[in-house]
């Protein structure tokens, strides 16, 4: 991983503003919607008075004009806190072609990281397999992004298999409250409960994108003649045709990828599919552009 | 089981082809990493059992395949031991109808209990099959060719002489019995062999079908094979001696509480009769023929009263080795002493004490007639002088079989030979010519001969392709030249057989010289046949009139011819030759019993070299089914069972 954000990646992903879903609670004012609604100098809009709102909040010029109660709505604009985490689990190192797995991951959290920090806001990121091997604290500004983006290009070296469970639940610790958080990881944690920590995310407030990396011969295993498989986080070798049993993975592979997405939308949070043959470029734009 | 070609069966060892193919797949697997090989595992878990279930068929269909091509290379056959009598089929019998067939048992022969079997079968046949039937009795003959009707060749046995005294010719049959059904469209072929199975039919040495034909024996026997037969019958003496000739006959087999004798037989009528005298090694007894008889045949018959009568009977040739010699003096002398034919008849004269025979006729040149020249073996030409009147004859004579020697001398006409006897003679006479000084004669076969001189001699030139000299003059002239010319020999000597041109005939060296000569010439056809053989004999022409007494008094004319083969040798016994109904000893002749059809103890059923199952003697025995067929459809099967084997392991 020697080169993680392409320069011209970095242009055409200068004039994209991501704009969270959902309000954050940060402490620094941004373009972010705040949900503390009225305090803020930015008019939004006016509408109907419903029984329950604040009296106080009633447009009394609004009134005099129309002889109707009518709301009037300011935004705040907060700082948002985005957390990155990404998976450098044994198999994520792992590609079919010349990019890896934890290499496309790693450009896909540069691009966000790079898009968060011109925007003005903060960006931490961390590291795990079956723990958390790199912590970054949130920070906002050029220099951390340089810090940040050297730590993507050269993470800690990983010896251990994929603890999605365990090393999520570690990341909630890390990432506050009331933040965006993007996890960049293949899932290959086959626990039922390796996705649970994304319900316990969402439920902190923050919007929790899960960007599954997987590469197409992960998907689609394409080898033609018999073959001596072996994994790479332990996996017992494995001798077979696998012009017999495509059919049957290729179906198990997307059952365990509508799991994993099913998973996370139940959670609240949003799943893409991230494969390392599709250049990074558009998998971010749908990030943006759905976020 | 057999294979027509065992030797692709080494193929065999392909088998492993697959086995080791499988391994060194195995060991040849490239490897690969694969994060999600957790889903492989899934998946192949419950796979797992079924591959191998799968690969281990897979891998037995492959195996079974090279097996099955293997064998199919091999051209396997299997001996199918259904009955005969469902399908048609072609038959061929070959049928035992030599001499050992016509012994007796419970009043039939050995022939007629065939000729039963044989009927028996023919019943069994389907309609449509096809018969043929050889005969194997020597020579073998094709009695019915491929018929249809199978009552048409019932008949056919019923009518076959139930006895015989041929010699036996199994193999000869069993060939042309294997050809008949190798014409034949029906699939289903089957040889037959009904036969005694004595010696005689020297079963082990024929060349037994191993494929495509199934063969079965069929063997008839008697009971009691108790036989004897005249063994064997030496002549002792000289039938010139007051004492006549003695003959001691041996039998052989086994003694008889009925006392039994020999008699002999000349011309048909028993002459004289003898008991036999039993010992340890068989019988025995003595007969004599009188002196002065001059037949050159007897018989002599044992008393019939075992299994197999038509070896009682046994020819005797009186004189066998006597050579009958014609002198035709050409230039009789006034002294009698001095003619040429008084030098021969010397030297003939000494002969018997030397161990031949010589029965000679003297004859002056004037006299010569067709009759004394056909009764001879060998006619001398002494310093004759070739009259073309005797041209045809002589022609005939040599042609026929006869010899003869010219000798030189003052009254022969060169020219005269040159022209008339020219094809007959090795050589050319050239004009005579008288010596200045004796020229010595010489010979690598009797090195004596150099202590002769000749004084005067006729030249022999231009000597045929084939003539030998056996002869020459010290200055290396050909003395003796000889050549073969049809049945006969032609011999011409340059100088005389007297005393005139030579002093050879007082040398020592002249009797051997003489008797040597004669006898090469004589060199004379055998006069033992077996039943059935062909005899080459003289035929009759407008001037004598040669017929064939057989043993039974039948009398055959030969007909008008130089030479005919008188084929009617059926009998067994003494054959007399008749020259204008004069008993001729030179043509005389015997046809003896085959000697190993008296033995009548059957040694067994024939077995096939290497393939013992041909060999049952079963009339249910099996034919050869080639299983190749089968063997490619089963390969056939298992490919496409090894294709699905493989769309299975697939899935």
């Amino acid at each position: 991983m020697t080169h993680v954000l392409e320069p011209e990646l970095a242009v055409r992903l200068a004039g994209l503003t991501l704009r969270a879903k959902r309000t954050v609670d940060g402490l620094l004012a941004g373009m972010h919607r705040s949900p503390h609604r009225g305090a803020s100098t930015t008019f939004k809009e006016h509408r109907a008075y419903r029984p329950g709102d604040d009296p106080r909040l009633i447009d009394w010029r609004a009134f005099a004009r129309s002889d109707r109660y009518t709301i009037k709505h300011f935004e705040h604009e907060t700082q948002l806190r985005g957390t990155l985490a990404l998976d450098i689990s044994l198999s994520m190192h792992w590609g079919s072609g010349d990019v890896s797995k934890v290499d496309h991951a790693a450009t896909l959290l540069a691009a966000l990281a790079y898009v968060l920090t011109r925007q003005g806001d903060a960006v931490s990121l961390i590291t795990f397999d079956d723990v958390i091997r790199d912590r970054l604290p949130a920070r906002s500004g050029p220099a951390h992004l340089d810090y940040l983006m050297r730590t993507l290009a050269g993470p800690s070296e990983s010896k251990g298999v994929t603890a999605l469970h365990a090393s999520l639940d570690k990341l909630i610790e890390h990432a506050g409250r009331m933040g965006l958080v993007v996890i960049a990881s293949d899932l290959l944690d086959l626990a039922d409960d390796a996705l649970d920590p994304v319900a316990r995310i969402q439920a902190r407030g923050h919007q929790t994108i899960v960007l599954h990396v997987m590469d197409p011969a992960e998907l689609e295993l394409p080898y033609e003649q018999p073959m001596h498989f072996e994994g790479l986080e332990g996996e017992a070798p494995l001798e077979v045709d696998p012009k017999g049993l495509r059919r049957r993975y290729q179906e198990a592979v997307d059952a365990f990828v509508a799991s994993c997405q099913r998973r996370v939308v139940a959670a609240g949070g949003r799943y893409l599919l991230a494969r390392t043959d599709t250049p990074p470029e558009h998998t971010l734009l749908q990030v943006l552009r759905d976020g | 089981m057999g294979f027509g070609l065992p030797w692709a069966l080494v193929g065999l060892v392909a088998v492993a082809i697959p086995v080791i193919a499988h391994l060194l797949r195995r060991q040849k697997l490239p490897k690969q990493t694969l994060p999600t090989i957790a889903f492989l595992h899934r998946i192949h878990a419950t796979r797992a059992a079924r591959l191998r279930v799968v690969d281990m068929l897979l891998l037995m269909t492959r195996a079974l395949l090279v097996v099955a091509l293997v064998l199919v290379a091999a051209a396997p056959y299997r001996i199918v031991q259904s009955s005969l009598l469902d399908r048609q089929h072609a038959l061929a019998i070959v049928f035992d109808d030599s001499l050992s067939m016509s012994a007796m048992d419970e009043g039939k022969t050995l022939i007629e209990r065939a000729a039963a079997l044989s009927t028996q079968q023919l019943r069994k046949l389907p309609e449509g099959s096809e018969v043929s039937v050889v005969l194997s009795g020597r020579p073998s003959r094709v009695w019915v060719r491929r018929r249809s009707e199978l009552e048409m060749v019932e008949t056919v046995f019923s009518e076959l002489d139930p006895r015989s005294t041929r010699g036996d010719a199994l193999c000869d049959a069993v060939q042309s019995a294997v050809e008949l059904l190798l014409e034949s469209e029906l699939p289903d072929r089957r040889l037959l062999v009904v036969s005694d199975f004595t010696p005689g039919t020297r079963s082990e040495e024929c060349e037994w079908p191993t494929r495509g034909i199934r063969v079965g024996f069929e063997a008839v026997s008697i009971t009691d094979p108790d036989n004897r037969r005249i063994a064997s019958v030496e002549v002792i003496g000289e039938r010139e001696s007051v004492e006549g000739l003695q003959l001691d006959v041996q039998i052989a087999g086994t003694k008889t509480r009925v006392r039994q004798s020999v008699r002999l037989r000349q011309r048909g009528q028993d002459t004289e009769e003898t008991p036999v005298r039993w010992g340890d090694q068989g019988g025995e007894a003595e007969l004599s023929v009188p002196a002065g008889s001059t037949d050159a045949v007897v018989e002599l018959q044992l008393d019939p009263d075992d299994v197999l009568p038509a070896d009682n009977v046994r020819g005797v040739l009186l004189g066998s080795d006597t050579i009958h010699v014609l002198l035709v003096d050409g230039d009789p002398h006034p002294d009698p002493r001095k003619r040429e034919t008084a030098f021969l008849s010397h030297a003939l004269g000494v002969a018997p004490r030397v161990g031949r025979s010589f029965a000679v006729e003297t004859l002056d040149a004037q006299d010569l007639s067709e009759s004394a020249i056909i009764r001879s073996d060998v006619v001398v030409l002494a310093n004759a002088r070739i009259d073309e009147k005797w041209l045809p004859l002589i022609q005939r004579f040599v042609r026929g079989g006869g010899s003869l020697w010219i000798t030189a001398g003052d009254r022969i006409n060169p020219r005269a030979y040159g022209s008339l006897l020219r094809e007959l003679l090795p050589g050319r006479y050239t004009a005579t010519r008288m010596e200045e000084r004796p020229v010595s004669l010489q010979s690598k076969t009797l090195p004596e001969l150099d202590q002769a001189k000749a004084f005067a001699r006729t030249p022999i030139a231009e000597a045929s392709l084939n003539a030998v000299v056996t002869a020459s003059f010290s200055d290396g002239a050909p003395a003796l030249v000889e050549h073969r010319y049809r049945s006969g020999r032609v011999a011409m000597f340059a100088t005389t057989v007297d005393d005139a041109w030579t002093d050879l005939p007082y040398q020592p060296v002249f009797v051997p010289f003489v008797l040597d000569t004669l006898s090469r010439l004589a060199g004379r056809t055998d006069h033992s046949a077996e039943p059935y053989e062909p005899v080459s004999l003289p035929g009759s022409t407008a001037s004598q009139r040669i017929q064939v007494v057989t043993p039974s008094g039948r009398t055959v004319d030969l007909a008008e011819a130089d030479r005919v083969a008188f084929r009617d040798t059926g009998e067994i016994g003494a054959y007399r030759v008749l020259i204008n109904g004069v008993n001729g000893a030179r043509f005389a002749f015997v046809v003896d019993a085959p000697l190993a059809e008296s033995e009548l103890v059957s040694k067994g059923l024939p077995q096939e070299p290497g393939d013992p199952e041909a060999a049952v003697s079963d009339a249910s025995h099996g034919v050869e089914q080639q299983l190749a067929p089968w063997l490619l459809l089963v390969a056939v099967a298992l490919l496409f069972a090894e294709l699905w084997l493989r769309q299975v392991r697939r899935r």
